[in-house]
């Protein structure tokens, strides 16, 4: 990218930090916030995808590191905010987004996964703003955004632990916003509707529907498809820069107006 | 690169607005003077609508780059529909509508007379409608366009002395549902609930006692510069938003979060 262009971008001299970044929402949003001109600090516990994600941001001149850490780790979580802070000074943005989905009733859901699914969506998001946060307040504010989802405002089918979740993610970020909206740190959730990811497909698999007639079902909706991984982190960009400077404690629905009622 | 600290992001931008024709109902002062001044500086061709003639001479004077000031009482069909023949004459059409001219009135349930209640209701819930439906015919019929309407937190949680406006709000975020349902795909529709703004009108009411007494009720410690819910507009109207409809999004400073604004 040409130097004037990112001297001009939104995100211009930002250091964010992005969980889940090697696919997905999180991979569309690292390249994004790098093309913006931010620096990214990427995690994820794919690491031949994360290393890929960081080679194309470095060989198109932005800067990037990748680890391949377990957000539910203390430790895990630690060590990476003090590279973080060691490389590039300071952390603008939080982007807590790793998550997974089991698409089971109680009964047929396993504790283990149960707990799994809680700790990976959920706990991770403690665990990782615990670490931020003090270095937010040093440095005069921050923005965290945290992906829930559109089940994180209403339920589903067979997907009792995703629901509990995402519901928990809606709320854990409304309670933050009121604890450190003082110290100017924002922080919001985005709750995307059936997004075209690696999840859908797996969602698919782990329902034993065919791939390609679960992703028709998921476009109906009132604009007609399913959203991108690109449109998500739109969204993110705008709770990540001041355009949203007056946001804090919303949950930014993006979902082709699936939750706006019955068509 | 290291991030800096404690000031404004860089410029901030969004995409696809430039050349976008814009029509902004009740846009000569506050919320909505501020939207216009936003859309002039991404580009695009803007009209604003007003009955307020000191309003819309003193806007045309600040914002001599509009394409029309045009005078119209909303709760009055035909008024609206020449004054929309006018913005589609000067501008060649309409592309997004910021549906956002609206009254209140400060006043004990107890006390509101019928003719208050008519009052408010025709500005802000029927002349709403008016615009709208007069915006989503031209829109169906050239095939897109985005319509975006201005509720308020006070249409999302309860507040004394508001009650009649209060109603009127909820009223525009379930029309705004309603309408996303039926226009979709051509035609997205959002509603932008904005909390305290402090506009010179607004600050002219307050002691400084007062704005304290308010500022510390809301997580951010402050009220919203009208800058910043024309943000939202200029993001919702763009083509970073292109999956966002049937929803209302707040800018509120964490106040509809919970906690302090509402115990």
């Amino acid at each position: 990218m040409p130097l004037q262009e990112k001297l001009a971008g939104r995100l211009s001299g930002k250091v964010a930090v992005i969980t889940g970044a090697a696919s997905g929402i999180g991979r569309a949003t690292a390249l994004l916030f790098s093309g913006e001109g931010a620096s990214i600090v990427m995690v994820d516990v794919n690491a031949d995808a994360g290393k890929r994600v960081e080679d194309e941001i470095t060989q198109s001149g932005g800067q990037a590191f990748f680890e391949a850490i377990d957000v539910t780790s203390t430790a895990d979580c630690r060590r990476l905010v003090e590279r973080a802070i060691r490389e590039f000074g300071c952390i603008d943005i939080l982007f807590n987004n790793a998550g997974i989905i089991r698409r089971a009733t109680v009964l047929d859901l396993p504790e283990a996964e149960w707990d799994r699914v809680m700790d990976v969506n959920v706990k991770s998001i403690y665990l990782l703003s615990r670490e931020v946060i003090p270095h937010m307040q040093k440095a005069g504010g921050g923005t965290i955004i945290n992906t829930a989802s559109g089940w994180g405002l209403t339920g589903g089918a067979k997907a009792a632990v995703y629901c509990a979740s995402k519901g928990a993610v809606v709320l854990l970020t409304k309670a933050m916003a009121i604890d450190h909206g003082p110290q100017n740190i924002r922080v919001n959730c985005i709750c995307p509707g059936d997004t075209d990811t690696g999840m859908l497909r797996d969602e698919a698999q782990q329902l034993g529907e065919d791939s390609s007639h679960f992703l028709a079902e998921s476009a109906k909706r009132p604009l007609g498809r399913v959203g991108t991984p690109e449109e998500i982190a739109q969204a993110a960009l705008y709770l990540a820069s001041d355009t949203s400077s007056f946001v804090t404690g919303a949950a930014l629905v993006v979902d082709g107006g699936g939750l706006a009622g019955s068509i | 690169m290291r991030g800096t600290k404690g000031r404004l992001f860089a410029e901030a931008r969004v995409r696809g607005l430039k050349a976008k024709r814009i029509l902004i109902t009740g846009g000569a002062s506050g919320i909505g003077a501020a939207t216009a001044a936003r859309f002039l500086e991404e580009g695009a061709a803007v009209c604003v609508l007003d009955r307020d003639s000191s309003a819309r001479k003193k806007i045309a004077g600040e914002l001599p780059s509009l394409a029309g000031v045009l005078d119209a009482d909303v709760s009055n069909l035909k008024q609206v529909q020449a004054a929309f023949a006018e913005a589609i004459r000067l501008m060649g059409g309409v592309d997004v509508l910021v549906n956002n001219a609206g009254i209140s009135l400060r006043h004990k349930f107890l006390d509101i007379t019928p003719a208050e209640w008519d009052k408010v209701i025709a500005v802000n819930l029927t002349g709403v409608f008016y615009v709208a439906q007069t915006a989503a015919r031209h829109m169906m019929e050239r095939g897109s366009g985005v319509i975006l309407q201005t509720a308020s937190t006070n249409g999302i949680m309860g507040y004394p002395f508001y009650a009649d406006y209060n109603a009127t709000k909820a009223g525009v975020i379930e029309l705004t549902k309603s309408m996303a349902l039926e226009l979709a795909p051509k035609v997205r529709v959002c509603a932008v609930a904005p909390g305290y703004v402090l506009t010179p009108m607004q600050r002219a009411e307050y002691t400084d006692e007062m704005l304290a007494e308010v500022n510390r009720k809301i997580p951010l410690r402050r009220h919203a510069q009208p800058e910043e819910i024309a943000a939202l507009f200029a993001f919702l109207a763009s083509d970073d938003a292109q999956n966002m409809t049937g929803h209302v999004y707040t800018c509120d400073g964490g106040e509809t979060a919970g906690g302090l604004a509402s115990r």
